[in-house]
Protein backbone atom coordinates (compact mmCIF):
# COMPACT_ATOMS: atom_id res chain seq x y z
CA UNK A 1 0.00 0.00 0.00
CA UNK A 2 1.54 3.36 -1.00
CA UNK A 3 1.83 5.73 1.98
CA UNK A 4 0.23 4.23 5.08
CA UNK A 5 -3.24 3.30 6.35
CA UNK A 6 -4.04 6.60 8.18
CA UNK A 7 -3.50 8.65 4.99
CA UNK A 8 -5.85 6.33 3.09
CA UNK A 9 -8.50 6.76 5.78
CA UNK A 10 -8.07 10.51 5.26
CA UNK A 11 -8.19 10.17 1.47
CA UNK A 12 -11.37 8.05 1.65
CA UNK A 13 -13.00 10.69 3.88
CA UNK A 14 -12.06 13.41 1.39
CA UNK A 15 -13.35 11.35 -1.54
CA UNK A 16 -16.65 10.92 0.31
CA UNK A 17 -16.86 14.65 1.01
CA UNK A 18 -16.18 15.60 -2.61
CA UNK A 19 -18.48 12.78 -3.76
CA UNK A 20 -21.33 14.50 -1.87
CA UNK A 21 -20.43 17.79 -3.63
CA UNK A 22 -20.55 16.07 -7.02
CA UNK A 23 -23.93 14.47 -6.27
CA UNK A 24 -25.22 17.91 -5.14
CA UNK A 25 -23.92 19.40 -8.42
CA UNK A 26 -25.75 16.85 -10.58
CA UNK A 27 -29.01 17.17 -8.59
CA UNK A 28 -28.84 20.98 -8.82
CA UNK A 29 -27.98 20.86 -12.53
CA UNK A 30 -30.95 18.58 -13.19
CA UNK A 31 -33.30 20.94 -11.34
CA UNK A 32 -31.85 24.27 -12.57
CA UNK A 33 -30.54 23.61 -16.11
CA UNK A 34 -30.63 27.29 -17.12
CA UNK A 35 -28.45 28.45 -14.20
CA UNK A 36 -25.95 25.69 -14.99
CA UNK A 37 -25.92 26.59 -18.67
CA UNK A 38 -25.23 30.29 -18.02
CA UNK A 39 -22.93 29.83 -15.00
CA UNK A 40 -19.82 28.42 -16.74
CA UNK A 41 -20.04 31.23 -19.32
CA UNK A 42 -19.81 33.79 -16.49
CA UNK A 43 -16.74 32.45 -14.68
CA UNK A 44 -13.17 32.95 -15.89
CA UNK A 45 -12.28 29.98 -18.12
CA UNK A 46 -8.70 31.28 -18.30
CA UNK A 47 -8.30 31.04 -14.51
CA UNK A 48 -9.83 27.54 -14.53
CA UNK A 49 -7.51 26.30 -17.29
CA UNK A 50 -4.47 27.95 -15.71
CA UNK A 51 -5.16 26.29 -12.37
CA UNK A 52 -5.69 22.92 -14.06
CA UNK A 53 -2.31 23.21 -15.79
CA UNK A 54 -0.68 24.31 -12.52
CA UNK A 55 -2.11 21.37 -10.55
CA UNK A 56 -1.23 18.80 -13.25
CA UNK A 57 2.32 20.17 -13.27
CA UNK A 58 2.44 20.03 -9.47
CA UNK A 59 1.45 16.35 -9.61
CA UNK A 60 4.25 15.75 -12.11
CA UNK A 61 6.75 17.45 -9.76
CA UNK A 62 5.47 15.38 -6.84
CA UNK A 63 5.90 12.17 -8.86
CA UNK A 64 9.47 13.28 -9.66
CA UNK A 65 10.13 13.90 -5.94
CA UNK A 66 9.06 10.29 -5.31
CA UNK A 67 11.23 8.94 -8.15
CA UNK A 68 14.25 10.75 -6.70
CA UNK A 69 13.79 9.68 -3.09
CA UNK A 70 13.64 6.05 -4.28
CA UNK A 71 17.19 6.40 -5.61
CA UNK A 72 18.26 8.24 -2.44
CA UNK A 73 18.70 11.55 -4.27
CA UNK A 74 17.41 13.72 -1.41
CA UNK A 75 18.61 16.97 -2.89
CA UNK A 76 16.66 16.51 -6.12
CA UNK A 77 13.67 15.19 -4.22
CA UNK A 78 13.68 18.37 -2.10
CA UNK A 79 13.94 20.56 -5.22
CA UNK A 80 10.89 18.88 -6.72
CA UNK A 81 8.99 19.30 -3.45
CA UNK A 82 9.77 23.04 -3.54
CA UNK A 83 8.51 23.16 -7.13
CA UNK A 84 5.31 21.38 -6.04
CA UNK A 85 4.94 23.86 -3.18
CA UNK A 86 5.46 26.72 -5.65
CA UNK A 87 2.69 25.33 -7.88
CA UNK A 88 0.40 25.05 -4.85
CA UNK A 89 1.07 28.72 -4.00
CA UNK A 90 0.42 29.77 -7.61
CA UNK A 91 -2.86 27.88 -7.56
CA UNK A 92 -3.90 29.77 -4.43
CA UNK A 93 -2.90 33.13 -5.98
CA UNK A 94 -4.81 32.42 -9.23
CA UNK A 95 -7.86 31.21 -7.30
CA UNK A 96 -7.82 34.27 -5.03
CA UNK A 97 -7.59 36.53 -8.11
CA UNK A 98 -10.50 34.60 -9.65
CA UNK A 99 -12.63 35.06 -6.52
CA UNK A 100 -11.76 38.77 -6.53
CA UNK A 101 -12.65 39.05 -10.25
CA UNK A 102 -15.98 37.30 -9.54
CA UNK A 103 -16.63 39.79 -6.74
CA UNK A 104 -15.90 42.69 -9.14
CA UNK A 105 -18.44 41.23 -11.58
CA UNK A 106 -21.00 41.10 -8.78
CA UNK A 107 -21.07 37.31 -8.43
CA UNK A 108 -21.62 35.79 -5.02
CA UNK A 109 -22.92 32.56 -3.48
CA UNK A 110 -26.47 33.90 -3.87
CA UNK A 111 -26.22 34.87 -7.55
CA UNK A 112 -27.66 31.56 -8.75
CA UNK A 113 -27.77 27.86 -7.85
CA UNK A 114 -24.70 27.41 -10.07
CA UNK A 115 -22.69 29.95 -8.06
CA UNK A 116 -23.75 28.35 -4.76
CA UNK A 117 -22.29 25.04 -5.93
CA UNK A 118 -19.32 26.78 -7.59
CA UNK A 119 -18.26 28.53 -4.34
CA UNK A 120 -19.03 25.44 -2.26
CA UNK A 121 -16.75 23.24 -4.38
CA UNK A 122 -13.97 25.66 -5.28
CA UNK A 123 -13.52 27.22 -1.84
CA UNK A 124 -13.41 23.76 -0.27
CA UNK A 125 -10.82 22.67 -2.82
CA UNK A 126 -8.89 25.89 -2.16
CA UNK A 127 -8.67 24.99 1.54
CA UNK A 128 -7.42 21.49 0.70
CA UNK A 129 -4.64 22.87 -1.51
CA UNK A 130 -3.75 25.36 1.25
CA UNK A 131 -3.25 22.83 4.03
CA UNK A 132 -1.60 20.28 1.71
CA UNK A 133 0.90 23.02 0.73
CA UNK A 134 1.65 23.49 4.46
CA UNK A 135 2.15 19.70 4.70
CA UNK A 136 4.74 19.94 1.88
CA UNK A 137 6.74 22.40 4.02
CA UNK A 138 6.63 19.94 6.92
CA UNK A 139 7.82 17.07 4.68
CA UNK A 140 10.65 19.24 3.31
CA UNK A 141 11.68 19.97 6.91
CA UNK A 142 11.65 16.23 7.72
CA UNK A 143 13.54 15.41 4.51
CA UNK A 144 16.27 17.91 5.45
CA UNK A 145 16.48 16.28 8.90
CA UNK A 146 17.22 12.97 7.14
CA UNK A 147 13.91 11.30 7.97
CA UNK A 148 13.42 9.93 4.46
CA UNK A 149 15.63 7.67 2.38
CA UNK A 150 15.36 5.14 -0.43
CA UNK A 151 14.35 2.52 2.15
CA UNK A 152 12.05 4.59 4.37
CA UNK A 153 9.90 7.28 2.80
CA UNK A 154 6.33 6.39 3.75
CA UNK A 155 5.69 9.91 5.09
CA UNK A 156 6.69 11.50 1.78
CA UNK A 157 4.66 8.89 -0.09
CA UNK A 158 1.60 9.62 2.07
CA UNK A 159 1.88 13.31 1.18
CA UNK A 160 2.26 12.40 -2.51
CA UNK A 161 -0.94 10.28 -2.36
CA UNK A 162 -2.86 13.16 -0.73
CA UNK A 163 -1.54 15.71 -3.23
CA UNK A 164 -2.48 13.52 -6.21
CA UNK A 165 -5.95 13.04 -4.68
CA UNK A 166 -6.39 16.85 -4.60
CA UNK A 167 -5.32 16.98 -8.26
CA UNK A 168 -7.85 14.24 -9.09
CA UNK A 169 -10.65 16.21 -7.45
CA UNK A 170 -9.75 19.26 -9.55
CA UNK A 171 -9.70 17.07 -12.69
CA UNK A 172 -13.39 16.35 -11.90
CA UNK A 173 -14.31 19.88 -10.79
CA UNK A 174 -12.80 21.68 -13.82
CA UNK A 175 -15.12 20.32 -16.56
CA UNK A 176 -18.20 20.57 -14.32
CA UNK A 177 -17.75 24.27 -13.51
CA UNK A 178 -15.80 25.67 -16.48
CA UNK A 179 -16.33 23.50 -19.57
CA UNK A 180 -19.81 21.94 -19.67
CA UNK A 181 -22.57 24.40 -20.45
CA UNK B 1 11.51 2.54 -10.82
CA UNK B 2 9.58 4.28 -13.57
CA UNK B 3 11.73 5.46 -16.47
CA UNK B 4 12.20 9.22 -16.46
CA UNK B 5 10.89 9.74 -20.02
CA UNK B 6 7.53 8.06 -19.42
CA UNK B 7 6.32 10.41 -16.72
CA UNK B 8 7.04 13.45 -18.91
CA UNK B 9 4.93 11.84 -21.63
CA UNK B 10 1.96 11.37 -19.26
CA UNK B 11 2.30 14.96 -18.03
CA UNK B 12 2.31 16.24 -21.64
CA UNK B 13 -0.72 14.07 -22.48
CA UNK B 14 -2.65 15.40 -19.46
CA UNK B 15 -1.91 19.00 -20.48
CA UNK B 16 -2.95 18.30 -24.09
CA UNK B 17 -6.24 16.66 -23.00
CA UNK B 18 -7.01 19.62 -20.71
CA UNK B 19 -6.50 22.08 -23.57
CA UNK B 20 -8.58 19.88 -25.90
CA UNK B 21 -11.44 19.80 -23.35
CA UNK B 22 -11.32 23.59 -23.01
CA UNK B 23 -11.35 23.98 -26.80
CA UNK B 24 -14.45 21.74 -26.99
CA UNK B 25 -16.24 23.76 -24.33
CA UNK B 26 -15.32 27.12 -25.87
CA UNK B 27 -15.84 26.39 -29.57
CA UNK B 28 -18.92 24.21 -29.62
CA UNK B 29 -22.39 24.71 -28.28
CA UNK B 30 -23.25 22.30 -25.50
CA UNK B 31 -24.30 19.01 -27.04
CA UNK B 32 -24.53 15.37 -26.03
CA UNK B 33 -21.43 14.64 -28.14
CA UNK B 34 -19.36 17.33 -26.38
CA UNK B 35 -20.50 16.04 -22.97
CA UNK B 36 -19.60 12.44 -23.87
CA UNK B 37 -16.18 13.48 -25.21
CA UNK B 38 -15.46 15.59 -22.12
CA UNK B 39 -16.60 12.77 -19.79
CA UNK B 40 -14.42 10.18 -21.55
CA UNK B 41 -11.34 12.42 -21.50
CA UNK B 42 -11.89 13.23 -17.81
CA UNK B 43 -12.07 9.47 -17.08
CA UNK B 44 -8.88 8.93 -19.03
CA UNK B 45 -7.08 11.76 -17.21
CA UNK B 46 -8.15 10.37 -13.85
CA UNK B 47 -7.01 6.85 -14.71
CA UNK B 48 -3.66 8.20 -15.92
CA UNK B 49 -3.07 10.03 -12.63
CA UNK B 50 -4.11 6.95 -10.62
CA UNK B 51 -1.85 4.55 -12.52
CA UNK B 52 1.17 6.67 -13.40
CA UNK B 53 1.41 9.47 -10.80
CA UNK B 54 -0.08 7.71 -7.77
CA UNK B 55 1.40 4.45 -9.07
CA UNK B 56 -1.55 2.40 -7.84
CA UNK B 57 -1.02 -0.12 -10.66
CA UNK B 58 1.12 -2.13 -8.28
CA UNK B 59 -0.88 -1.34 -5.12
CA UNK B 60 -3.57 -3.50 -3.49
CA UNK B 61 -6.11 -4.35 -6.18
CA UNK B 62 -9.13 -3.16 -4.16
CA UNK B 63 -7.49 0.21 -3.53
CA UNK B 64 -6.86 0.67 -7.25
CA UNK B 65 -10.35 -0.63 -8.10
CA UNK B 66 -11.97 1.83 -5.70
CA UNK B 67 -10.07 4.79 -7.11
CA UNK B 68 -10.78 3.72 -10.69
CA UNK B 69 -14.47 3.23 -9.88
CA UNK B 70 -14.67 6.77 -8.45
CA UNK B 71 -13.05 8.29 -11.56
CA UNK B 72 -15.36 6.30 -13.85
CA UNK B 73 -18.58 6.76 -11.87
CA UNK B 74 -18.66 10.58 -11.62
CA UNK B 75 -17.72 11.32 -15.26
CA UNK B 76 -20.42 8.76 -16.22
CA UNK B 77 -22.94 11.05 -14.55
CA UNK B 78 -21.89 13.76 -17.05
CA UNK B 79 -22.96 11.41 -19.86
CA UNK B 80 -26.21 10.60 -18.04
CA UNK B 81 -27.10 14.28 -17.56
CA UNK B 82 -26.45 14.92 -21.26
CA UNK B 83 -29.32 12.60 -22.16
CA UNK B 84 -31.80 13.26 -19.34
Amino acid sequence: MPGHIPIWVGILSELTEFGIFFVAYFIAKYNYPEAFSLGPKSVSTFAGVLNTLILLTSSYFMAKAMINIRVDNRLKSERYLWLTFGCGCWYLVVKTAEFYWNHQQGFSTNTSEFFTIYYYMTFNHFLHVGWAACAILWVIFRLRKGAYSAKQHSGLEALAMYWHMIDLMWILIFPLLYVLR
Amino acid sequence: MKSLGKIEFYWGALIAITLFNTFLGEQFESSALVSVLVALTVMYKGLMVIDHFMELRHAHKYLRLMMRFYLIFFPSLIILTAFF
